[in-house]
């Protein structure tokens, strides 16, 4: 059983969000963009432990906002979490059985689902934040009858046991006898009672061998018994020395590993290793928890979720690089937050969430392969969906109609009529138009697989990006950021990506990335037929003439020489191939000089770059389309 | 502890009892008769079939008539294996309905928190409504019960036209149908007929429910089954598809006396055709004494739709409290009025720590009442015990009206009973539509509003106004509906100078939130709680050292020391009706069965009695005594 979909209202920094999840999701954003109180939300949702401070919800939690400057009044926390089978009767027997009351249906499929709310706000009554649990039916009413029950609550949580680890773990402390993991691993370690009483015998003779040994110890414990005197007030009591263990439970609690890092090293407690170690042990201690215990204590059906922060905190580069496969190969269901491009490189794309903060609340960009729209059954759907051959489907399990992949106008016409004459249109076709748009962004698995193979090197940096610059190739990825350093804004201070998408893909595959994933980009084409031809294949992925205008600059003279050329940089590009030994350059018409520079695109075009980089006034003088695409960056949404 | 609890249960079933038990795969009819042990078999079978598989999820479903045979039921299958109760499921029809409509009633839309109109005048105001607002002719409002029948045959209201011979009789149907279900379902309402009505609906338009269910309740088992409505057995039917075989009913064809309600042989009859079950008797009778057992036996063997190889009653009862000829009397009295002052006078003779072990059985009402009148002239307690749709006293009605207001802040209806109730409490005169009409200018809630008006009206006196500002306040925390429960629970005056009316409902009152505590839990939300509050009965407990009055239908599955029928005379029973429909009709097969079933509820002593003439009429003994073999005495006695 797995969390299928997270929504959150008002809950901490988050005014809104909604975030698919799968068997492992990564959570990207920057500092405060909201990750952390996704895994907040996870875990609050999924804990009630009745009676025990920590669970549930505190003023801090009420997202607050200039509409919103008092945390009793207004709208309630809302964190909801929605399960589903892939197929019917994917889930085990017993967890249907146990969870009967709760469990919802796709009544043609049988699949089964199950959505729970948790709510929360001020009760001035009670005095307090007051959160309440429910489960909910496919129109998000909740549960009557059984299905109300406190009783299911419980069971839930069994199936579904959370484990958070935040981004600054202690060994010292998850290695503790208390700790999540460790303390229970080791509660569970039974010693026959013979071997137990045999320890604590040999404890026992060792201990009285040990005080006698030596006087002072005696006369030490003699002296101690004068503590009984004063604190129990008229029993007699009595003090003594131990040296040993009371008892097997008692050594337990102090079991530690060690650990060698090589052949030859010393073997050391983990706390005495560095830091990347440690972090990492904790990782594998989760493993080897859920791996033996888990099912004893909670239910052979139970399936962990793992909410994980930064786990790449003081791993080397390369260790972080190898991370992803170590935490997809954990048991469970993994939802990670990063901030490492080297953690990100292995992360298949549609794992991936990117979380910001926009002025509309959070927003939280993937790479879905399907769309959703919460909208009403009605029987003429029936015809339109046999048509579709796949594409559109609709769920009756959530009571949502289901786009595998991008809308056609037709079809989205078609249904837009089939909902024509209801009272409740409205809001029916602000849904389906809002899943029609973003079915637009839908990148198919095969182009996704194109990505990995060519742009596995820049992915894990593009997405720490604020935005995006395309460009074709690596003459104008060196110019881009020199001609941008000497106008004043240095791309990678503002945390601007270029992608010369001639070696790593495609010109519409990251356009069509950018927007899925919410990153402003723009591009910068060469003004010959190539050029024109990427932004038409840019434009036919549903780009409207608006945006196309806006996003993509193509250099009017043609291709990169040839606009050098037209913008009278002769002198400067003449310098530069006399700099590398070529003496007849001097005296170059364009022609041979445009030929000349394209034979060595990439050397003439990093010097040429230095120089703008460090003359503002030479950067100045740089072909339009590039300044005004630099400029554009600024501010760019 | 537990498997001791159930071996014992098990330890103590007779041969034939425990093969019913025991028995695991595939479909069974078991013909019980009256005190074979029937719900001990079903709950023991129950308890087996759990006890026998604690590593297993699957559940048990057992189906029963009454919430008060269903609690009883549930609470014997959790003492036999507490650890696990969770997985039976032990209710009425309508529960397990309401209980399907709750969770998939969505696919369509119902929504959880639907509110169960079980009284008629709510349906009347609702239907009234519904008539007004498409128009409709006002005298529609009669329609209601055609409405029932077709519900309760499944008919939804589109195309419902197509049961009506004449086609402007079926149209107006449809439209009135068409309209009152619309305005249910803008109410957020059910009735009762929907219950079933809808589950059915539900279940057969999408095949994965029925597919679930059979999944997660693997066994099914059926109480009663012989007074299965046509619509309850179509229920039945759509749930199990073609392939579920593990239903397991219980059924007496001599006690099918719901036959008005829909009830028939021919669902046994159904039965036995569609699933083709195992067949197994019970024959034996545990609570009558042997002459009771005999006379039963004469009598029915008079009824022709009955199972043919039906064995006759065995007595098997071993204790007997009086000898052998003192079990049945047979009494002959001049008039009515001398049958009932003399029935109630020999009542008056028996030790008054009996009286709660002694019942009057009647054909219909009025002999009941005209005994509970003797009765009461002779200083015995009795009461006339019938299911009771809500309470009877102003101070109830108002409470369960404010439950409802608070949940519905816009239900009209809920404030008309609140405030006639509260208006006959304390004798103010508040009026609903000024209210309403004050509402639409001052934006208050209903609710306020009428609190606003009804303090206006009392000026002095300060516990009616404490109720007002606890309603008041309750309304804006409608969660807090336990405390406000307690808070009025405290000002209902404990006694009624002229009725006891408010000592019932009281009792009533506990009796329904321990019972409704038992399936819900104890923090049900009030949606829910007032969900299960409706479909119970409101009827008090019957207190101790009380005579119980019934009519023979309301003492089913009942049992007493000390049974009188009375009114054993040809058109009273059998009805003038049944004697209209001539000798061999369904209609006297089921009187006779209306007799069977009275005299098999006594466990020591059973008293019939007739009189030559009722209201004025002379009439003859009735045909069953001589049917039963007993003597008639020669002349009226008193």
């Amino acid at each position: 059983m797995q969390l299928k979909r997270l929504k959150i209202a008002n809950f901490r920094s988050i005014r809104q969000a909604d975030i698919d999840l799968g068997p492992v999701t990564i959570l990207i954003g920057t500092n405060n963009a909201g990750k952390s109180a996704i895994l907040e939300a996870i875990r609050i949702a999924l804990t009630r432990r009745w009676g025990q401070r920590g669970t549930g919800f505190t003023e801090y939690d009420v997202h607050l906002c200039d509409g919103r400057p008092d945390p009793k009044v207004g709208d309630p926390v809302v964190i909801e979490v929605e399960l589903q089978e892939e197929a019917a009767n994917e889930w085990p027997e017993d967890l249907h059985g146990e969870l009967e009351d709760i469990i919802q249906l796709d009544p043609m499929s049988g699949r089964a689902s199950i959505i729970m709310r948790v709510s929360c706000s001020w009760d001035a009554a009670e005095e307090s934040f007051v959160p309440r649990w429910e489960f909910l039916n496919v129109d998000r009413n909740p549960l009557a009858g059984r299905g109300a029950r406190a009783v299911n609550l419980q069971e839930f949580f069994q199936f579904l046991p959370v484990f958070y680890l935040e981004a600054l773990r202690d060994v010292a402390d998850e290695f503790s006898s208390r700790s999540q993991f460790w303390g229970k691993l080791l509660r569970t370690v039974q010693i026959p009672e013979p071997l137990e009483q045999k320890s604590k015998r040999i404890f026992d003779l060792l201990n009285r061998r040990l005080l006698g040994a030596d006087p002072l110890l005696a006369n030490l414990a003699t002296g101690l018994s004068h503590i009984s005197r004063v604190a129990a007030a008229d029993v007699p009591g009595e003090a003594d020395l131990r040296l040993l263990p009371l008892n097997t439970w008692d050594i337990l609690s102090k079991a530690e590993v060690i650990y060698q890092t090589e052949g030859d090293k010393p073997w050391l407690p983990l706390a005495r290793h560095g830091q990347g170690v440690q972090s990492l042990s904790i990782m594998f201690l989760f493993k080897a928890f859920v791996e033996l215990i888990l099912k004893d204590l909670y239910r052979p059906e139970s399936s962990a979720v793992l909410a994980l922060e930064e786990p790449e905190t003081h791993l080397h580069p390369q260790a972080a690089r190898s991370l992803w496969r170590h935490i997809s190969e954990l048991p469970g269901q993994k939802i990670v937050t990063t901030h490492s491009p080297y953690f990100l490189q292995h992360v298949p794309f549609r794992d991936i969430r990117v979380v910001r903060v926009g002025k509309d609340g959070t927003t939280v960009g993937s790479l879905p392969r399907q769309f959703r729209a919460p909208v009403p059954y009605i029987p003429q759907l029936d015809a339109i969906v046999a048509a579709s051959a796949g594409l559109i489907t609709y769920d009756r399990g959530l009571n949502e109609l289901v786009l595998s992949g991008s809308l056609p106008q037709k079809q989205y016409r078609q249904l837009l009529v089939a909902y024509g004459d209801r009272p409740d249109r409205q809001a029916i076709h602000a849904a389906l138009r809002k899943a029609f748009d973003t079915s637009q962004e839908f990148i198919s698995d095969a182009e996704l697989e194109q990505l990995e193979t060519f742009a596995r090197r820049i992915r894990g940096e593009i997405f720490f990006a604020c935005r995006w610059l395309l460009v074709e190739g690596p003459s104008d990825y060196h110019l881009v950021h020199g001609i941008a350093k000497g106008l004043g804004y240095d791309l990678d201070e503002h945390g601007v990506s270029v992608i010369d998408f001639q070696n790593n893909g495609s010109p519409e595959i990251f356009a069509v990335l950018a927007r899925a994933l919410g990153y402003p980009w723009l591009a910068v084409v060469d003004g010959d037929a190539a050029g024109l031809d990427y932004i038409a294949r840019i434009a036919a992925r549903s780009f409207s003439a608006d945006e196309i205008a806006r996003r993509t600059y193509s250099l009017p003279a043609g291709h990169l020489e040839q606009q050098l050329v037209a913008d009278g940089l002769q002198p400067e590009l003449k310098a530069i191939l006399i700099s590398f030994g070529n003496a007849a350059a001097a005296s170059f018409d364009d022609a041979t000089l445009i030929a000349t520079l394209e034979n060595d695109k990439i050397g003439y075009a990093a010097v040429l770059a230095k120089q703008c980089a460090e003359n503002p006034v030479l950067a100045q003088r740089m072909s339009a389309p590039f300044r005004n695409a630099i400029l554009s960056l600024r501010g760019l949404t | 502890m537990t498997d001791s609890a159930l071996s014992v249960a098990m330890s103590e079933l007779t041969e034939a009892q425990a093969v019913a038990v025991a028995w695991r795969d595939g479909p069974m009819f078991v013909l019980a008769g009256p005190g074979s042990g029937k719900t001990r078999v079903l709950t023991t079978r129950v308890a087996k079939l759990l006890a026998d598989t604690p590593d297993r999820s699957f559940r048990v479903l057992a189906l029963t008539f009454t919430n008060k045979a269903a609690d009883e039921m549930s609470g014997r299958v959790t003492a036999l294996v507490p650890e696990q109760e969770r997985r039976a499921l032990v209710g009425t029809f309508h529960s397990f309905c309401m209980q399907m409509l709750q969770q998939h009633g969505s696919h369509i839309g119902i929504n959880p928190d639907f509110a169960i109109y079980s009284l008629d005048v709510d349906r009347q105001e609702i239907l009234r409504d519904a008539i007004k607002q498409a128009g409709l002719a006002a005298d529609d409002i009669r329609l209601l019960s055609t409405i029932d029948k077709l519900k309760s045959r499944l008919v939804q209201p589109s195309g419902s036209a197509r049961y009506f011979r004449d086609p402007s009789d079926g149209k107006r149907v449809e439209q009135v149908y068409t309209a009152y279900e619309d305005a249910l379902t803008r109410a957020n309402a059910l009735d009762f007929g929907s219950l079933i009505a809808q589950a059915h609906r539900l279940v057969t338009s999408f095949h994965g429910i029925a597919v679930r269910y059979r999944k997660t309740y693997a066994y099914w088992m059926f109480d009663e089954f012989q007074d299965t409505t046509d619509g309850q057995y179509q229920l039945i039917r759509a749930l199990a598809g073609e392939d579920f075989k593990n239903v397991f009913a219980v059924a007496d064809d001599d006690q099918i006396i719901y036959q008005w309600n829909g009830a028939s042989y021919q669902q046994i009859q159904r039965f036995r055709a569609d699933f083709s079950p195992q067949e197994l008797q019970l024959p034996t009778n545990y609570r009558c004494p042997p002459a009771i057992v005999a006379a039963a036996n004469h009598l029915v063997v008079h009824n022709i739709q009955r199972t043919t190889a039906k064995q006759p009653l065995e007595a098997g009862k071993t204790s007997l409290r009086y000898p052998n000829e003192q079990h049945i009397r047979v009494l002959r009295y001049s008039t009515d009025e001398v049958e009932a002052a003399s029935i109630a006078e020999g009542i008056s003779k028996i030790d008054r720590a009996r009286w709660g072990e002694v019942t009057v059985l009647a054909r219909t009402r009025y002999l009941l009442e005209k005994l509970q009148a003797a009765l009461t002239r002779k200083q015995v307690s009795a009461v006339i015990s019938q299911r009771r749709d809500d309470f009877r006293s102003p101070q109830f009605l108002w409470l369960a009206a404010v439950l409802r207001q608070a949940l519905r802040p816009l239900d009209r209806r809920a404030l008309e009973i609140l405030t006639g109730a509260f208006n006959r409490w304390f004798g103010t005169d508040t009026r609903v539509d000024l209210i309403i009409t004050a509402t639409e200018l001052t934006e208050r809630s209903l609710l306020d509003e009428w609190a606003v008006a009804v303090k206006a009206a009392l000026s002095e006196n300060p516990g009616a106004i404490a109720l007002v500002d606890l309603a008041a306040k309750f309304a804006k925390e409608p969660t807090r509906f336990r405390s406000f429960i307690e808070a009025v629970l405290t000002r209902i005056p404990a006694q009624d100078d002229e009725s006891s009316d408010i000592a019932e409902d009281r009792a009533a009152w506990s009796d329904l939130v321990r019972s409704i505590g038992k399936t819900l839990g104890r923090d049900a939300p009030l949606e829910q709680f007032l969900q299960e509050l409706a479909i119970r009965s409101k009827e008090a407990p019957v207190g101790k050292n009380t005579v119980t009055l019934m009519t023979i239908h309301g003492a089913k599955g009942k049992e007493f020391d000390h049974v009188y029928v009375v009114g054993l005379a040809e058109d009273i029973l059998p009805s003038f009706q049944s004697l209209k429909a001539g000798e061999n009709s369904p209609e006297m097969e089921e009187e006779r069965r209306n007799c069977f079933v009275a005299i098999t509820r006594a466990r020591e002593w059973l008293c019939l009695s007739y009189a030559d003439s009722y209201r004025g009429w002379g009439k003859q003994p009735s045909r069953f005594l001589r049917e039963m073999g007993v003597d008639l005495p020669v002349t009226p006695a008193g």
